[in-house]
């Protein structure tokens, strides 16, 4: 997956919408707001409506320059077809899950099961043999969840939540 | 004056301070080099189990943690790609490239000796200036203090790598995320859409944790493992201690004069309220770029940018503790949480503490330049160690960073929201990347937004709405031409000369 600036791809042109989309929620809440000089002093909306209008100016010209641009190829790996997509969406919805168990399960449930796949994803995408990853993944689901409950709590009794329903 | 601090060295001979220091070393290197944990969570940590601690050593021991705090935020930005502080996130650019580039264990060799002498300059003119020094920086007005913030965001979005209206475009939104909640100065909520979670804003841990940790971990996650640098490393032989040390054709390359300039830099950034390392490194690493031998070079494995950076953020550390004990103000969170020491112990940080308590305080005096010391030595040692951290398998290694990093969040905020807000921003920090947007301009915003916000509009309210204070105050008006420089020497400048060129 690329990182620098890239070709033409259907993502950039898509991506400066959802910034344009963004801004325009954004410009939503300041229009909510008291105008910027309304009182004579730069109010709450004054660097959020100087700031809003640089985006949206900025976000048309990155757009133009974008479509101007001749297109992209896209990266495969070897066990894994389209893992530049698969894999960050994996990744995001098991952090998402991750969060969401250890508010209601607990951290050494959530923080096992969330190890362990990710650790276990990133395994079967580098060598294709399951069940390898599989073991990984759950050594590893081990290790780093004792870790972290001896680092968090035993070591700076910080509090987790710990199996609370 | 001298003999005390010659006495400050000498309690440090003492094995339970000596202990104490190393103890507070071994903690900031851990705290800074881990991604989601920072110098200053383990100061906070530290501060109930002060009550019960001698003042000296404890003072000691907050000064080993601050000195490789700092430090360490390079270690896991130039092996991983992670900074493990915000301080770091300028180094991470060059020393990763460098790292990708098979020089990890010179990249980490350079950061650590630009480091100690950064750390080395701060302490000298801590002790030798603190006073006189500290006095020119309460000169600092509210217009002046906007002018520096606002050529920080500039330089730092005009060094960034690729297109110039990306790296704008990323900085606004680092400042759109910080205008998120309360106000810094009426007592109202803004963008909160009516929750109450959003009113407390976007704290600036999670927004670093999502903008390197997490987003890091969802880019690994997206790349196959054949393309992943830590096959290249390991294809590398094993580095011997050895090859930490810096060359003396390396050190000439860059430049001891170079690097004791950047640490200037970053002991008067550090003096400044609201300065700070990031800041501080942002800025070196602009002027360093500025009158380099090879600007060309920065943003694709510099050592000239890594040292400045390195030399700036930990001149910073005794630079911000200037007018910390000289006037009692602490100028960031790390200060004051050591004001906080101090108080717990009895003692008012202010003009009057040198003169009646120097011997109290010359120890951490002693124990700064030590712990600038300990942060080569401890490259020597460690190294190797550092380097590992790219050869061990990626899928333990960001299952571990994933974890810590999430948990870190909640450990430092106690809110579930918070975690959100980190995955949010990775995501946000993820598609920037992708899209070719630089994401240091986009953390830099999120840093500087309240203080750029609060210091031009509590000018314009001086001003009655007059913009013409920024330049009639001879201090803002340099810093403004400063930053006139910059953008000419750094973008207008370079490309002139591509289109005479070409």
């Amino acid at each position: 997956m690329s990182t620098s600036s890239s070709p033409r791809s259907a993502r950039q042109i898509l991506f400066a919408l959802l910034l344009l989309a963004g801004n325009t929620v954004y410009a939503s809440q300041i229009l909510q707001m008291s105008r910027p000089f309304a009182t004579g002093e730069p109010g709450p909306s004054f660097l959020p409506s100087l700031l809003c209008g640089f985006v949206y100016v900025a976000v048309v010209c990155i757009l133009g320059a974008e479509l101007r641009k001749p297109a992209a190829a896209a990266e495969g790996s070897d066990h894994v077809p389209r893992v530049g997509l698969l894999g960050p969406v994996l990744a995001i919805a098991l952090t998402a899950g991750f969060i969401l168990g250890f508010f209601y399960v607990g951290y050494l449930p959530a923080a096992f099961v969330y190890t362990a796949l990710i650790a276990g994803c990133f395994n079967f995408e580098e060598n294709g043999k399951l069940r390898r990853a599989a073991l990984i993944g759950v050594a590893t689901g081990l290790c780093v969840t004792l870790f972290g409950w001896l680092f968090f709590v035993q070591l700076f009794d910080l509090y987790l939540p710990l199996w609370e329903f | 004056m001298a003999a005390q601090i010659v006495d400050g060295f000498l309690m440090l001979l003492h094995p339970v301070t000596f202990l104490y220091l190393i103890g507070g070393f071994l903690l900031g290197l851990l705290f800074g080099a881990i991604p989601g944990l920072t110098a200053t969570l383990a100061i906070a940590l530290l501060l109930p189990f002060t009550f019960s601690m001698d003042v000296a050593d404890a003072l000691v021991m907050v000064a080993g943690i601050y000195m490789a705090g700092l430090y360490a935020g390079s270690i896991t930005g130039i092996t991983l790609n992670i900074p493990g502080a915000p301080s770091g996130a300028i180094t991470t650019v060059d020393g990763h490239a460098l790292m990708k580039r098979g020089e990890g264990a010179q990249a980490l060799g350079m950061s650590a000796f630009a480091s100690t002498i950064g750390g080395l300059t701060g302490v000298v003119i801590l002790i030798a200036l603190a006073k006189p020094v500290s006095s020119v920086a309460l000169l600092f007005q509210t217009p002046d203090k906007f002018s520096l913030v606002l050529l920080a965001i500039v330089t730092v979005t005009i060094v960034s790598q690729g297109s110039l209206l990306k790296s704008a475009t990323a900085m606004a939104i680092g400042l759109m995320i910080a205008t998120v909640g309360i106000d810094p100065m009426l007592p109202e909520g803004r963008f909160d859409f009516g929750s109450y979670n959003l009113i407390e804003g976007v704290n600036l841990l999670p927004a670093v944790i999502g903008l390197f940790a997490v987003c890091e971990l969802i880019a690994q996650a997206g790349m196959p493992a054949r393309l992943s640098q830590a096959q290249a490393v390991a294809d590398l032989p094993a580095p011997r201690r050895r090859d930490f040390l810096p060359s003396r054709a390396r050190i000439r390359e860059v430049g001891l004069f170079a690097m004791l300039r950047s640490s200037v830099l970053g002991v008067l950034i550090g003096m400044l309220p609201g300065g700070g390392a990031s800041m501080a490194s942002f800025i070196a690493y602009a002027e360093a770029k500025r009158s380099a031998k090879k600007p060309e070079e920065f943003g694709k494995g510099s050592y000239e940018g890594l040292s400045a950076s390195e030399a700036a953020n930990n001149g910073v550390c005794g630079g911000a503790i200037i007018p910390l004990l000289t006037m009692g103000i602490p100028g960031d969170a790390v200060t004051a949480i050591i004001f906080g020491v101090l108080l717990l112990h009895g003692l008012v940080p202010g003009p009057t503490l040198l003169s009646d308590n120097f011997m109290v305080v010359s120890p951490m005096f002693a124990a700064l330049f030590v712990a600038s010391l300990l942060i080569f030595v401890s490259v020597l040692l460690f190294g190797p160690v550092y380097l590992r951290l790219s050869r061990i398998n990626r899928g333990v290694l960001y299952a571990f960073i994933g974890m810590i990093s999430m948990v870190g969040v909640y450990a430092s905020t106690f809110s579930i929201f918070q975690m959100w807000v980190a995955l949010a921003i990775g995501v946000l920090a993820m598609l920037l990347r992708v899209c070719g947007y630089p994401v240091v301009p986009a953390l830099m915003g999120v840093i500087l937004g309240p203080y750029f916000e609060e210091f031009l509009r509590r000018s314009l309210i001086v001003s009655k709405g007059d913009p013409s204070i920024f330049v009639t105050s001879p201090i803002s008006l340099v810093l403004l031409l400063l930053t006139l420089g910059f953008i000419w020497m750094l973008r207008i400048g370079p490309a002139r000369k591509a289109k005479a060129g070409a």
